[in-house]
């Protein structure tokens, strides 16, 4: 991919303290530099992208930003409403209880309900912001603690099919915020990534083990996609590894119209893990093993 | 509809999410309404209460309302923000030529049912609609929506050896990278693909290893996202593993019998 284009370094005084930034990522820019005088003016670095086709990493569509930040690395600003509706709220409070002379004025009491509600408005704002069209979630993935890293495949089965399950578990895992990925298709299991196995199992046992879990949910009854995008419930309890934000189980199609052939299951340490896109093209991997299938069903007859 | 063998919790409906994302634009603006709904609000209640409009520190009303226009002010500001970041939206053009549905007949089963469904899902998920594969010299594949010939009588047909020595491709199996060519329009080497329609918006050219090349072309300008890329990526490795596996058969099926 060619590098970023069009970058523009732009120096501006204002007697803020702020520092412009890239939109969406920190990229190796000169640190803030300051320059205090009496009046404490900052020498503020404003930086223009324009984004150009191949060249935006995680964007959906090209658009040109100018947004500015504190620099704070921990800080992330898109929280900076809620944080203001929280310290402005308690001020309000404070002003009432402690501020005021008893009894209070109605217009004050007004005021004041106008501006608690504002308060709880500006709370909620990072929730709908998350939602928005193009945005993107910066969360990176937590590798999850007690789980461990497993490959394991049914055995008599085609090499072209274990080729297959090989391929589909590795892109899924490269391709997407998975950590765990379990594809399952009529009697033949393929597990991959971040599991929670018992300790004391034996490697030939594992695959029953799995087998045993989804039976106990009904997983292979499945017959449309189902996504966790936060609450992860009970779901394969025993064997999703703790933390796991979301989960995605999509099926896969059989012969028929209304015949399911198996599924795929895809686990991640992040809430909000799958967007569309995401499951649009986690849809067409699973159709994928409509085909293998029926070298499946001619193996094991 | 689940039937009831499956035992599973089911997923909880996410209302918020639901709404916002259906009624993205009026998401966008609302806290520029509601900050300035509420600056009005305070300067009317004042008006009405009739407190002078002056800013006194000492009297807790003026506190108050100094609290309530630093929010409205705070969510004006959210609102430009969200505003100012929304995607631009670019519409599709129809692509003009004919459907084509040509896939070489000598290839083996498995590596034409892997063809498909590469198809399949390029046109599902992508803004894909037309797609050549070119490999070891020959087009085995050409589908969806090709130029129109210049004799009238058909799709035009895929000229491979004059494609695979073009500047296009030969760059492309030099650097062993995809080339994605977001605005069509703008590269003179659009010449190079006759056979796709001659208002195709943008194309996507994958490298299969050293022997091929997959060339999709999209209704939409910059219509490939960073996910499509990378699975189109992915896929095409995929994709020469089993043409080479493919090819490999063959030439050792025609030396047994030779």
């Amino acid at each position: 991919m060619s590098a970023l284009g069009g970058n523009l370094l732009l120096p501006l005084n204002v007697p803020i303290a702020v520092r412009a930034k890239c939109c969406c990522y920190l990229p190796a820019t000169a640190p803030l530099k300051t320059r205090r005088n009496q009046r404490r003016a900052w020498k503020l670095w404003a930086q223009s992208d324009h984004f150009r086709q191949s060249t935006i990493s995680q964007q959906q569509v090209n658009l040109s930003v100018l947004r500015f930040t504190f620099g704070i690395p921990w800080l992330d600003e898109s929280y900076l409403p809620r944080l203001i509706g929280y310290g402005f709220g308690s001020l309000i409070l404070l002003n009432h209880f402690i501020g005021s002379n008893s009894p209070v004025p109605s217009a004050q009491l007004v005021s004041e309900a106008l501006g608690l509600s504002l308060a709880a408005f500006s709370v909620t704002l990072p929730v709908v912001g998350k939602f928005l069209r193009g945005a993107t979630t910066e969360e990176l993935t937590t590798l999850p603690e007690r789980a461990q890293q497993i490959f394991v495949m049914s055995e008599n089965i085609s090499d072209n099919l274990k080729e297959d399950l090989a391929w589909t578990s590795y892109v899924l895992l490269c391709n997407t915020k998975s950590l765990s990925v379990l594809i399952y298709l009529q009697h033949v299991l393929c597990v991959r990534g971040y599991w929670k196995v018992p300790e004391d199992l034996l490697k030939d046992e594992i695959l029953n083990w799995f087998i045993g879990q989804i039976t106990k949910f009904g997983l292979v009854d499945v017959k449309d996609a189902l996504y966790f995008p936060q609450s992860t419930g009970s779901m394969l309890e025993g064997a999703i590894p703790d933390g796991t934000g979301s989960i995605l189980i999509q099926p896969v199609p059989g012969k028929g119209k209304e015949n399911i052939a198996g599924f795929v299951l895809l686990a991640s340490s992040i809430s909000y893990a799958y967007g569309d896109k995401d499951r649009l093209w986690i849809q067409a991997i699973a159709n994928k093993f409509r085909g293998e299938t029926r070298n499946t069903d001619s193996e094991l007859s | 509809m689940q039937t009831e063998e499956y035992r599973g919790p089911k997923p909880r409906k996410n209302w918020i999410a639901d709404w916002v994302s259906k009624n993205d634009d009026v998401a966008r603006s609302l806290p520029i309404y509601t900050g300035g709904f509420s600056l009005l609000a305070v300067l009317f209640n004042r008006a009405i209460f009739g407190i002078a409009p002056v800013t006194d520190a000492s009297s807790s009303q003026s506190r108050a309302d100094l609290l309530a226009l630093g929010l409205a002010v705070t969510n004006v500001l959210t609102g430009l923000v969200w505003l100012s970041i929304r995607p631009k939206s670019i519409s599709k053009v129809e692509p003009e030529g004919m459907e084509c549905h040509w896939i070489s007949p000598y290839l083996p089963d498995t590596v034409v049912s892997e063809l498909e469904w590469f198809w399949q899902s390029l046109s599902d998920v992508t803004c894909c609609r037309s797609l050549v594969i070119v490999y070891d010299g020959i087009c085995i594949l050409q589908v969806g929506v090709a130029a129109e010939s210049s004799s009238g009588d058909g799709a035009e047909t895929v000229d491979a050896a004059k494609l695979i020595h073009g500047a296009l491709c030969e760059g492309i199996m030099k650097s062993g990278a995809q080339n994605y060519l977001a605005n069509l329009s703008l590269y003179p080497s659009k010449s190079e693909l006759p056979f796709l329609p001659p208002n195709t918006q943008a194309v996507v050219l994958q490298p299969l290893g050293d022997k091929g090349i997959a060339v999709i072309g999209g209704d939409t300008i910059r219509g490939f996202t960073n996910a499509d890329q990378a699975w189109i990526s992915l896929i095409g490795d995929k994709l020469d593993a089993t043409l080479m596996k493919s090819l490999t058969r063959t030439e050792s099926l025609a030396q047994n019998t030779g």
